[in-house]
């Protein structure tokens, strides 16, 4: 549906896109993971012809994608990171104008934004200004606002930012809904959560290149670390430490503030192996916890940075 | 026609904006309107001064006096008692004493010997009576002159001591200043004021960047969403420029319908309302939230309301504030109605002078819309 192709987009003598190259089929929830300023946004704004590129071609619905192609901007939801909305309009007359730019029929107009107002569980706001909303109906606002016309392909850049926890999980569902009613779905995000709860293939990028992509689960086995393992422990020594670190499997470890972290590959039985050794040396530990690796272990591994750096 | 009807809806909110404003233009004109154009304009009224004759002569000729100036002061006749006179003058009973001695007219007309009088030292109208006085003794020195006797001088005098003015009335306003002259003057700050306000309070709505962003990704062309725009400034423009000029044509009826002059005044405020739909537009772009679109709106309003004359007649204002006015369009169009008003739709160089001040207006509406234009075009690529 989508192909991006060594993309480039520089600001000065700032490389915000390097070769960008991507991907999207028909159906697919795409994440754009990445830290703030690694280049999502301006994927984005070169993938609506916001922004002029330098290098590289998009194609969307197998045609070149430009400024006056509007057969495929017609197809085209967006929600963009900040709330683009008229102050000056209700809730309602917001989304009648922003849908207004896709559907001319008045009465198909009323019945989409409608459905749209339902969608987003704005029902008893529409007669109110953005203004009076707090920052979670906001958002959905913001939300009504680019798929009210139902549009094949939606594009949200970011649109969880400052949301409340009851808003965002309301947004997320309505997002994987909006999937399964058909529509496909480029959503950018610094929040690997999200990301990793709704997007059916993750793209992560970083500097304007893309370092790695697939499903969560492509992703986390493209990495050495396959369970991290932390332990609250009082007064461990190097001889202890080093016995740890000769564990098989084990291939990374850290001691700091009475918390041990142990790295290790796939394997079976790699935490009884620690607490074994840790009793067999008399050593007092309190709290145990085993994680299978995230999304930010994947970036970690392959940057060397964490995602929220 | 979605944008369109958006840029129509927000000027519907403004509609009590709106509304507030022309009450505030109409009210203004109408105030202004009667207190300066009352019947009693002192300025131009012949001063009438409190004046006593002391007749010794009782002559034609000092009768004549007495009448000439009767005609224009309050002149009583008195007695010959100096103290009297001193205590009326003393308490302003009186402001000028004119002494008719005897055989006035062989003594002060033929021998040219003063006339004795007595007046409040340093009261200027004291001149005025002085003057009058000096001109009938002058007259009737040059009928004496000439042969006249006493009688005859007094009579000749009588028939030229009012003499017929004609005046050249070329507005057809006998000399005044047209009540519709005023609500064309106050003009500048009603459109200054709404549009800026209303149309600069639209344009950045539409210019809040990721409201544009929403915009250029839709599937409505960026021509059809200006032409649009263009549509919906043009019907504001229109409409408000529409009811100014019928409400005109209501309040003044025949003396505006009927005046030469109407299409000129209309003329010029069409070009007015070009120079303000052009800075609305400029100041649109720069505007970020709505306080600070109503302190620059204020400031340019009223600003340029006080420099150009709109409040205070350009004739009475400092020369150098005049100069600096004429670096604002609004000045101009006041210029342009300032002729209007003393000459009418006047041909030759009046006529050319009004033609240049309108097209001057023009062109500070194009140089003001480049300016936008070219401020826009920054932003967007910055």
């Amino acid at each position: 549906m989508i192909q991006i192709e060594n993309l480039v987009k520089r600001y000065g003598d700032l490389l915000a896109l390097d070769h960008l190259n991507l991907r999207v089929d028909e159906g697919e929830i795409y994440g754009l993971l990445g830290p703030n300023g690694s280049g999502k946004t301006t994927a984005i704004s070169c993938l609506l012809s916001l922004l002029k590129y330098d290098k590289g071609s998009i194609r969307i619905f197998g045609e070149e994608m430009r400024p006056d192609n509007y057969k495929i901007k017609q197809q085209i939801g967006i929600v963009l990171q900040n709330v683009a909305v008229f102050d000056e309009l209700t809730v309602y007359e917001n989304i009648d104008c922003f849908c207004g730019l896709y559907v001319k029929n008045k009465e198909e107009r009323r019945r989409l934004v409608d459905e749209a107002v339902e969608f987003v569980g704005l029902e008893g706001y529409t007669k109110m200004r953005p203004k009076k909303l707090s920052g979670g109906l906001l958002r959905r606002l913001n939300i009504a606002c680019g798929i009210a016309h139902k549009p094949r392909l939606i594009i949200m850049d970011e649109p969880t930012v400052a949301v409340d926890p009851q808003s965002r999980n309301r947004i997320l569902e309505g997002i994987q809904e909006l999937n399964r009613q058909g529509s496909t779905i480029i959503y950018t995000s610094h929040y690997m959560e999200e990301v990793e709860q709704i997007c059916t293939k993750i793209a992560i990028i970083d500097h304007g290149r893309k370092i790695a992509e697939g499903t969560k689960e492509e992703l986390k086995q493209m990495i050495k670390t396959g369970e991290t393992v932390t332990i609250e422990a009082v007064m461990l020594n190097e001889e202890q430490l080093q016995m740890i670190k000769e564990l098989p499997h084990v291939f990374d470890i850290s001691y700091e503030s009475q918390t041990l972290t142990v790295r290790c590959t796939t394997a079976k039985h790699n935490l009884i192996r620690i607490l074994d050794t840790l009793k067999k040396q008399e050593t007092v530990f309190g709290r145990v916890y085993s994680e299978l690796p995230t999304l930010n272990d994947v970036f970690l591994e392959i940057t060397g940075k964490q995602l929220r750096d | 026609m979605i944008v369109y009807k958006t840029y129509m809806k927000i000027v519907k909110k403004n509609a009590g904006l709106i509304l507030m404003y022309l009450a505030i233009f109409f009210g203004v004109t109408m105030i202004f309107q009667a207190a300066v154009s009352g019947d009693d304009n002192p300025n131009y009224q012949a001063e009438s001064v409190r004046l006593q004759v002391v007749d010794d002569d009782g002559g034609v000729l000092a009768e004549g006096l007495k009448d000439y100036l009767g005609g224009i002061h309050e002149v009583s006749v008195v007695e010959n008692n100096t103290a009297k006179l001193q205590e009326d003058l003393f308490y302003r009973n009186t402001e000028y004493i004119v002494r008719i001695p005897s055989d006035f007219f062989e003594n002060c007309i033929q021998n040219e010997k003063p006339l004795k009088v007595t007046k409040i030292p340093g009261a200027y109208t004291a001149f005025y009576v002085d003057q009058q006085i000096n001109s009938f003794l002058n007259n009737a020195r040059c009928y004496s002159e000439a042969g006249f006797t006493e009688s005859e001088t007094a009579e000749a005098i009588a028939d030229i001591r009012h003499p017929e003015v004609k005046m050249l009335d070329d507005t057809g306003n006998a000399g005044e200043m047209p009540a519709y002259a005023y609500y064309f003057r106050y003009l500048p700050y009603l459109l200054l004021s709404v549009f800026c306000y209303v149309m600069g309070n639209i344009f950045s709505a539409f210019r809040r960047e990721d409201v544009r962003k929403r915009l250029n990704a839709s599937a409505v062309p960026a021509i059809r969403q200006n032409v649009e725009g263009f549509l919906a400034v043009l019907t504001l423009g229109v409409g408000l420029w529409g009811l100014v000029a019928l409400a005109g044509m209501i309040m003044y009826r025949s003396s505006f319908l009927e005046s030469e002059a109407m299409p000129w005044y209309l003329l010029n405020s069409v070009m007015l309302l070009l120079v303000t739909l052009s800075l609305s537009y400029l100041v649109g772009i720069f505007v970020k939230n709505t306080e600070m679109l109503s302190g620059i709106v204020n400031t340019i309003s009223l600003g340029t309301c006080f420099l150009c004359g709109v409040f205070v007649p350009l004739e009475i204002m400092n020369k150098s504030v005049v100069k600096v006015a004429q670096f604002l369009p609004v000045y101009w169009y006041e210029k342009a109605n300032d002729l209007l008003v003393d000459f009418g739709a006047a041909g030759g160089e009046v006529g050319n002078t009004i033609i240049q001040s309108i097209g001057i207006q023009f062109a500070f509406a194009a140089a003001i819309l480049l300016a936008g234009l070219t401020a826009s075009k920054v932003r967007r690529e910055g």
